[in-house]
């Protein structure tokens, strides 16, 4: 073993014992609190339904999304080959968003309700075609033109959040009352079902995205290096793309749009552990999946009884640190 | 046996049949026919935009022909994967850009695990960092290198993908091949007496080695065979002493130099000058 696994392995057990107890308190935090030695030793019928029902989908939601966000940002940083690709900043949440609120407006239409599958496959899709398009704009035999990612980046934001506009002026009272309910991008009042299909989609995508860590290393060195290396840098940008659209897809159908977690925690994992994605994408996981717990906590109990959007509280967070990061590495620019 | 191991040698050339790249309208390589053989040095030379990274690109698989084919060691180039490639050559291409920080020990590391599990990883980083001269360096961020260094730490990972197991055997390279484009772009003179000595050791151990180069009178120096391109056609390829003289320098390449044989070595010395006589 050298040093550096040696280094990553003491990483992930501390994430995975923080990520314990951020569950934990976030279990225990709320309009009613729990000790813990309530929550192991037994709860009243009433407190069993709030812990059940509430806290617990609420919770596990925020660590999926996060978790998923988080190595999101991790794959298409490594399609881009650089460490500023997030996909809130290159519009791919946005797209994704149009796609699932395109759904609701017209599935809606259609379908009467619409279900989180419809939604967050449509969201899938919209994620994915804008993550290839923008990979064949700012992309060049293997080259990323940076300004151009991010510029791009910004016109899709523009494109996607007018056309959502769009058609939520379309929208009849019903569609318009869950469109905006899903616009205000939270965790309260999910459901088992969405718990469960937002986790398989996430796992599903996290199991497809271990498997290509080793090809990862090599095409952050070039396009050509990866190919000089043995591996297929086609098939392989074909699957980082599907994957990190399916996550973004899931995980914006479900909590709306949520920036800056794909950006700011691979940052602070690639300075504790240095770049190799093996470390950096379990890590990842494991330090999203925290911030987004620790985060909604937060949300909820410093407004109280208001809660304070997820989004919100991203934006507040990852801004400045986005800033500071284009004042620290602007040779990367 | 003799006779077996010369037969052997045939086999393992890189046989390149009238070969042409196009890339829209332009025709970037023409009908290129050449041969290259394994405990050689080649060498390809040629002016900016004659073709030389366009050739080598099309020996790696990184492109491929509008026409004509190439065979390695036989087999056609277009059958082999780029796993069974990898196993096989390692490539140093002309710039490699890097946004991630890397130690130069994890990069080197990386080229050690294409070819999968392997018991000497430690040795291997050892052998071929101390091979570059990087070993001071090595706990070293990639980013905060020098351009001589960041080629260096690059070549480090490169041989690390077909480094030996045994690298004192006698024919331990054999079967293997190396392709550097201009990896003496940024290196001072001291890393590139150090590492052509290398490779001349390597050839003798069993490796092929092709090399797009600029400076003559170091592939002079070098190599043992030569092949010129001349705006994608091959001008000549043969030996260096063959090919290497005053006339093939003033058509093909259009530079004025000096060529005598040096005693020592019965090797051409290249002296290039600027003015004509």
């Amino acid at each position: 073993m050298n040093l550096n696994g040696q280094k990553g392995s003491r990483f992930l057990l501390l994430l995975s014992f923080l990520l314990v107890i951020s569950m934990l308190l976030s279990l225990s935090v709320g309009g009613m609190s729990f000790s813990l030695s309530e929550l192991f030793s037994g709860l009243s019928p009433q407190q069993s339904l709030i812990l059940w029902e509430i806290r617990l989908p609420r919770t596990l939601m925020a660590a999926i999304v996060g978790a998923g966000l988080a190595i999101s940002g991790v794959a298409l940083q490594a399609l881009f080959r650089n460490p500023l690709a997030e996909p809130g900043l290159i519009g791919v949440s946005s797209s994704a968003a149009f796609g699932a609120v395109f759904v609701i407006v017209l599935g809606g239409a259609i379908w009467q309700e619409v279900s989180v599958w419809q939604m967050s496959l449509a969201a899938f899709a919209a994620a994915a075609l804008s993550t290839a398009l923008l990979y064949s704009i700012a992309t060049r035999n293997g080259h990323t033109d940076v300004a151009l990612m991010l510029l791009t980046g910004v016109a899709f934001n523009a494109i996607a959040g007018a056309l959502t506009q769009l058609l939520i002026t379309f929208s009849d009272d019903t569609q318009l009352r869950s469109v905006l309910f899903w616009m205000m991008g939270s965790f309260a009042n999910l459901s088992w079902a969405s718990v469960t299909i937002v986790l398989s989609l996430v796992l599903v995508s996290l199991i497809g995205l271990w498997r290509l860590v080793k090809p990862m290393n090599a095409f952050v060195l070039g396009e050509n290096v990866c190919l000089q290396m043995g591996y297929e840098p086609k098939w392989f940008k074909w699957q980082v793309m599907g994957f990190s659209a399916l996550m973004v897809g899931a995980a914006v159908s479900v909590v709306g749009v949520i920036g800056f977690v794909g950006l700011v925690v691979p940052h602070i994992m690639r300075l504790w552990v240095g770049s190799d994605h093996r470390m950096v994408l379990p890590l990842s996981a494991l330090a999203g999946a925290i911030l987004l717990v620790v985060s909604d906590v937060f949300a909820r109990q410093i407004l109280y009884p208001a809660e304070l959007p997820i989004g919100l509280l991203m934006a507040l967070l990852g801004g400045p640190f986005f800033l500071m990061l284009l004042l620290n590495r602007r040779r990367w620019i | 046996m003799n006779s077996d191991k010369s037969l052997e040698v045939n086999h393992s050339d890189i046989e390149v049949n009238s070969l042409s790249f196009s890339v829209q309208e332009n025709r970037i390589l023409n009908q290129v026919t050449a041969r290259f053989s394994t405990r050689q040095i080649h060498c390809i030379l040629g002016q900016n935009g004659a073709g030389k990274s366009t050739l080598l690109k099309c020996l790696s698989k990184e492109l491929n022909p509008s026409e004509g084919s190439v065979l390695w060691a036989t087999r056609p180039l277009k059958t082999l994967s780029y796993a069974q490639l990898a196993l096989q050559r390692a490539v140093l291409s002309q710039s490699a850009e890097l946004s991630f920080s890397f130690t130069v020990e994890q990069l080197v590391r990386l080229g050690v695990e294409v070819r999968g599990h392997c018991e000497q990883t430690a040795e291997i980083i050892h052998a071929v960092l101390q091979v570059c001269d990087m070993q001071p360096l090595q706990t070293r961020d990639y980013l905060t290198l020098s351009g001589g260094e960041q080629k260096r730490a690059q070549l480090a990972r490169v041989l690390a993908q077909i480094w030996p197991i045994e690298s004192q055997a006698p024919q331990a390279f054999r079967g293997k091949w190396l392709l550097l484009d201009e990896w003496t772009a940024g290196l001072d003179i001291k890393h590139q007496q150090q590492l052509g000595r290398y490779f001349k050791e390597w050839a003798k151990q069993g490796l092929g080695i092709i090399m797009v180069l600029h400076d003559i009178s170091f592939a002079a120096q070098l190599s043992d065979q030569c092949l010129i391109l001349q705006s994608g056609k091959v001008y000549s390829q043969g030996l260096v002493l063959d090919c290497l003289t005053q006339t093939s320098l003033r058509e093909a390449l259009e530079i004025n130099a000096r060529v005598e044989i040096d005693p020592i070595s019965q090797r051409p010395f290249i002296y290039p000058v600027l003015e004509s006589f």
